[in-house]
């Protein structure tokens, strides 16, 4: 299957839940979703099109809203499956129910981003320290970092 | 008479503990490689213990995690006294490249004393032997 091949069936598939699809270069496709018509993709994707690993899921800060990007790969191809989350109610439908291994990529999301995975198997923190501060999340754009004053073992000489 | 069988002995059989802190690998394979018959630590008496009870010298790469802070001050109080720290590699020194990321507390004197610093970046097996041999001679 080509890539004008998967956009077609993708379309036929998904119908109206698509708000764009595109290829921007050979063997990539970026498709859009709405949130909410998030698990009905993922499953198109993963029954329908073959698409059944994902590589990683990746969020994106971009001042208003969250974006997240689901990277699925097959031999042939890689599909991004975007969608868009409001900063003011950062919720986001978890896709195990799906594709169970998505749940290490989702508690490093909440982790990071502090968005709210819904119906998440399993919330714990991933990658974070113990002794980190809770609502304090390293990798969005308003997050500052002081650092600790440091130690000089014998003083300054 | 004493003290002196105790000195010599404590010169003469430093047991090391490797202790990876959050470095990148390089510093370990550096340590690992010094520990191979061609540089021939065993003269010396150093010999690889795996647990830090019963270690003499924690040798420690890498920059201090804050997540294995907590751990480390374990590991350095287990050890029994008289306890030595050598921090090989720059990273165990202050830091480094990982200096003021989120998660790194710094260098090892952040969270423990450290006796000797060995610089490179990986150091070289003879600059780890060096460090060693150093620390022996202060006792």
């Amino acid at each position: 299957m080509n890539d004008v091949e998967i956009i077609e069936k993708t379309k036929e598939l998904l119908g109206d839940k698509v708000l764009e699809i595109t290829s921007p270069s050979p063997r990539r496709i970026f498709l859009k979703v709405d949130p909410k018509d998030l698990i009905p993709a993922v499953e198109v994707l993963k029954n329908g099109l073959g698409y059944a690993y994902v590589a990683t899921i990746s969020g994106l800060d971009s001042g208003e809203n969250f974006e997240i990007i689901y990277h699925f790969a097959k031999p042939s191809s890689q599909l991004n499956l975007r969608t868009l989350i409001p900063k003011t109610h950062p919720h986001v439908e978890s896709i195990c129910a799906v594709i169970p291994g998505a749940i290490l990529y989702e508690r490093e999301l909440q982790d990071m981003f502090g968005l709210i995975v819904d119906r998440i198997p399993d919330p714990r923190r991933l990658v974070l320290p113990d002794d980190w501060p809770e609502g304090s999340y390293p990798l969005r754009k308003d997050w500052k970092y002081e650092r600790p004053p440091e130690k000089i073992p014998g003083g300054k000489s | 008479m004493l003290k002196q069988v105790v000195r010599w002995s404590r010169k003469k059989s430093p047991w090391i503990l490797h202790l990876n802190s959050g470095a990148c690998n390089a510093c370990d394979i550096e340590v690992v490689a010094a520990l191979t018959p061609r540089f021939d630590v065993e003269r010396f008496g150093v010999l690889l213990k795996a647990t830090p009870r019963h270690a003499d010298v924690i040798i420690s790469t890498g920059p201090v995690t804050r997540q294995i802070k907590d751990r480390i001050i374990r590991i350095y109080e287990q050890t029994p006294n008289p306890k030595f720290v050598i921090a090989v590699g720059a990273c165990a020194m202050s830091g480094c490249v990982y200096r003021g990321a989120y998660n790194i507390m710094g260098g090892l004197d952040q969270v423990i004393p450290v006796n000797i610093y060995v610089p490179g970046c990986p150091a070289r097996p003879d600059a780890i032997l060096d460090g060693v041999v150093k620390l022996l001679g202060t006792l």
